[in-house]
Parts: C-alpha cells; sequence; structure tokens
C-alpha cells in the first residue's frame, strides 16, 4: 500500500504540492518513488524560471526509466531542493518529506480546484 | 499481458518472496525483491542469488561432438576436456553474432551450450541447421533450472551443503558434484564481476535446492536478486549484453570479442567473413563512457563536440560502486580515443560524456594465473 498524506493537492501524473500562503511546493508520491526505483539523477531546476501549470520542468531518473517533473500550477521557481540534488535517494526514502523537489510562487490559486486531494489521488492510484 | 507469456519454475516461490515481474524473453522474470540497488551492493559486498532458469540449455551429443562445437562456435572447443567452460560467441557466415554463450565439454562426444533466453529458438535452428548427420541435438531449455550465486561469500555459502572441496573447481571450470543430497553441475562462473558459481539441474528439485540456499544465506545476509541487479552488475564490469550491445549487425572484432575467436583454428563457421573484415578494418568500435547528469541509455545518438552524429549507445546505467553514470556504445572510426568528448542524447536532452577505458569497475572474479 502505498503512501498518500492529507491535506496535500495531487495531479495524474504522481506529484503533490503543498500549499502555504502563496507558495506551492513540489515533489513526487510515494507510489511514483516506488514505480521509478532506485532514484540516481534529479536534474535542477532553475530558480527565477516562469513555468505553466503542466509543464515539464525537470527530469528525473532511475536505474530504470527517465521521466519528466510537471507542475502542478503555474508560478515562478523561487527555491531548489539542492539536498536532492546531491543525493536523489532521499525521494525514494522520504518523498513527502525530505524529498521535497522545489518551491514555486503560486500564480493563480484558481488552478488548486484541477488537482485531486488525498482521497481522489488514492483511489485513483489504487 | 501477452498471452504467451511463460512461467519460470519458480514463480510461486518468487511471488511469495516479493518479486515484482517484468517481461523479458516471453518470460514473466523477477525484475527486484528489495531494491536493484540493495540487491547490487550485497552481490558485491557480501551473496546474492539468482534464478537464471529464463536461459537456455542446447546438447550436442554422439560422436565428434566436440570438434562439431569448434567448429560452430569461435573459441577453441578442441583443445577442452571434462571440466572446462568456454565464453564463445556463435557467428553466422557474414560473421554477425549469432549469440554469446558458454560451452561447457563433458565429453568429445557431448557438449552442454548455456545460451541467451531470447535466442533459445533461434540458437537451436542455426546449430541444427549445420548439425552432422551422427550427432543429436537436444533443447533441454524447460527441463533445467539455473541458480546463480554470486559474490564473495558464496563459496563458503554452497560449501556448507558438500563435502566436496569447492576450491577444485577453479576459474571457468565445472564440476558435477554431491551437493544438497543430489549430483548436480557445478560451474565457477556468472555474469556479475564477482566470484561464484551457477549451478544447473532437474526442475523437479529446484525449489528445494533454492529454499535450502536462501535460509542458511541468512548467515551471509543473502539477497535474492532480480534482473535487474543482474544487468546492473554486468554493466559496471561491462560484460556484453545479447540484444542490446551485441546481436547480428556486429561482428566480434568490432564489439571488442576478438578475444573470443581463435583465428588459428583450421575452420569455424563465419570464419572467411572474419578474415575479410580484419583485412578490410573494422569501421567502428566498441567504448565505454563516463556521462554527466543523467543516463545515457540504449538507442540513444552519440555526437561529437562539433554536434556530427558519430554512433549510439548501447547500454547505459548507473554505477552503485562508483556512483556515476556510464555508457556502452559504438562510435564510427577514428572517433573512440579515449578521453574524447562526446554528447550524448535522446532527442530531448543532452549530456556530456568522455570515452573512457572499460571495465569501469575492474571484475574480482578468481582467474588463475
Amino acid at each position: 500500500m502505498h503512501k498518500v498524506i492529507e491535506g496535500l493537492f495531487y495531479q495524474k501524473t504522481d506529484e503533490w504540492l503543498k500549499v502555504e500562503d502563496d507558495t506551492g511546493i513540489i515533489g513526487i508520491t510515494d507510489y511514483a518513488q516506488d514505480k521509478l526505483g532506485d532514484i540516481v539523477f534529479l536534474e535542477e531546476a532553475k530558480v527565477g524560471k516562469i513555468v505553466n501549470k503542466g509543464d515539464a520542468v525537470i527530469s528525473i531518473e532511475s536505474v530504470k526509466a527517465a521521466a519528466d517533473i510537471h507542475s502542478p500550477v503555474s508560478g515562478e521557481i523561487i527555491e531548489v531542493n539542492l539536498e536532492v540534488v546531491q543525493n536523489p535517494q532521499i525521494i525514494n526514502e522520504d518523498p513527502f518529506g525530505k524529498g521535497w523537489l522545489f518551491k514555486i510562487k503560486i500564480k493563480n490559486k484558481d488552478e488548486l480546484k484541477d488537482l485531486m486531494d488525498a482521497k481522489s489521488y488514492s483511489e485513483y492510484r489504487k | 499481458m501477452n498471452q504467451n507469456l511463460k512461467k519460470i519454475p519458480l514463480f510461486n516461490l518468487h511471488e511469495k518472496l516479493g518479486a515484482k515481474f517484468i517481461e523479458f524473453a516471453n518470460f514473466l522474470m523477477p525484475i527486484y525483491y528489495t531494491s536493484i540497488k540493495d540487491e547490487h551492493l550485497a552481490v558485491r559486498e557480501r551473496v546474492g542469488i539468482f534464478d537464471v532458469s529464463h536461459m537456455g540449455e542446447i546438447r550436442v551429443s554422439g560422436k565428434n561432438a566436440k570438434k562439431f562445437a569448434n567448429y560452430i562456435l569461435t573459441n577453441n572447443i578442441e583443445k577442452t576436456d571434462y571440466g572446462d567452460v568456454k565464453y564463445t560467441v556463435m557467428l553466422n557466415e557474414n560473421g554477425g553474432i549469432v549469440d554469446d554463450l558458454f560451452s561447457y565439454t563433458i565429453s568429445d562426444n557431448e557438449i552442454l551450450l548455456v545460451v541467451n533466453a531470447s535466442n533459445i529458438e533461434k540458437d537451436y535452428n542455426h546449430i541444427k541447421k549445420y548439425l552432422w548427420d551422427n550427432l543429436n541435438l537436444t533443447n533441454e531449455s524447460d527441463k533445467i533450472v539455473e541458480f546463480a550465486v554470486q559474490g564473495p561469500k558464496a563459496q563458503e555459502l554452497l560449501q556448507n551443503f558438500t563435502n566436496f572441496d569447492l576450491n577444485k573447481i577453479k576459474y571457468f571450470k565445472f564440476d558435477y558434484i554431491d551437493i544438497f543430497d543430489e549430483n548436480i553441475l557445478i560451474s565457477r562462473t556468472g555474469y556479475t564481476g564477482e566470484d561464484g558459481f551457477e549451478i544447473y539441474m532437474n526442475k523437479e528439485i529446484g525449489v528445494k535446492v533454492f529454499n535450502e540456499i536462501l535460509n542458511k544465506g541468512k548467515d551471509y545476509d543473502i539477497r535474492v536478486c532480480g534482473l535487474g541487479a543482474r544487468d546492473t552488475l554486468r554493466f559496471e564490469v561491462c560484460y556484453w549484453l545479447y540484444g542490446n550491445d551485441i546481436d547480428e549487425t556486429i561482428n566480434p572484432i568490432e564489439s571488442g570479442q576478438k578475444f573470443l575467436v581463435d583465428m588459428n583454428k583450421e575452420d569455424f563457421l563465419g570464419k572467411n567473413s572474419l578474415i575479410k573484415i580484419i583485412n578490410e578494418g573494422v569501421k567502428r568500435k566498441f567504448v565505454g563512457i563516463e556521462v554527466v547528469g543523467g543516463i545515457g541509455r540504449h538507442g540513444y545518438k552519440i555526437f561529437d563536440k562539433n554536434k556530427n552524429e558519430v554512433g549510439f549507445i548501447s547500454s547505459g546505467n548507473y554505477s552503485f560502486i562508483l556512483n556515476k553514470s556510464f555508457s556502452l556504445g559504438y562510435v564510427n572510426l577514428p572517433h573512440g580515443e579515449i578521453g574524447e568528448e562526446v554528447i550524448i542524447s535522446d532527442g530531448k536532452r543532452e549530456f556530456s560524456g568522455k570515452i573512457i577505458k572499460k571495465p569501469f569497475l575492474k571484475p574480482r572474479v578468481k582467474k588463475e594465473d
């Protein structure tokens, strides 16, 4: 059974979004890290970059596969988790905590209504 | 899911052990149990067991079976005796690699070939086509299970099950020994770059033997390993993977497998083509590449620093021991010098790479001096 955390937003490509005021913290779900297996590379997102909802922002690679990380919302990237860029296996160990990927200044909170809550996401990945 | 998928004999056991499965060569095969990294490190540091029953076993028997094997294979089988294993390739008439395989010499009149799962039928038909009249060819792949016990503790673990001194089985040698209360073929061979053994037996006793090794293996913190770790382990020491690094469009001179070809043999299948290839000179070269920023995978293209396409990647992976990413691939000559900088691309992303010496990690097998 994969872990899903209450209070976060989710999208179909298996990213989670935590909203704190205007800031969104983005990571991948437990399901995604388990599917990928041992993660060995994480591309460093560019601070200051403007992204649109759904954009492939960075790539992530495990031994098995390469995948894109899609931003769940539009906005500006304001911080990158460099510790995870250095040690990507942290994502496997703690995908909802220390394994967060980057922070974004959310442009339009209306976009949140397109995302799933924990219950819908659990259902989707059941 | 493909309806023609074959279940390996120990499928139910693997499922119980928590295996994740993938489709491979028409089999549903365990890819990993805990994680590829965990299993990889277990083999480098301690011991791991792989169920490699998907591998094919083809037996050639009858008068002068050994002479025939010497003709159909590139390595010198003629000079081998009971107990010898030879790593070799088998060529088509154009010098392309039909398969890479192990040849076990049981006697002058009996040879056991252990071939890649994806090539079992192809190899059988290929050999059949050239088979001498008095010889028998049997495909025993469905009857035999094979386990690989690999790692620095492999010998110590297996020694628990037999009075036979395993030191007597040297690197690339085999014997039939009394072990697990059975008489079983065991060779000091493998596909990991570690010391270890491969054991072959009738499938009826497979579950019993596998469980015995696994239970005793707990004393050595053993891991059951899947195809994932099998691939990352062989990759680190640059062992070729058929279908990725070699195939029928590639000859053993360009693949760096000339050491498997005895050009002094009077004749062997593909020899005339190889003579021509050697005289004309090969056009490409099999190289190792250190890659920065991602994994350069099978099928990615290689460019020189002026962005001219110069080759392709045949295998790529991450080394859990060196903590770097590497690729194997072919580059057109005169490219391919050690130190040359290249660019690797899947059409979307670009990684920088540098051609380096192979193997990435030196095998720690117990070669005789």
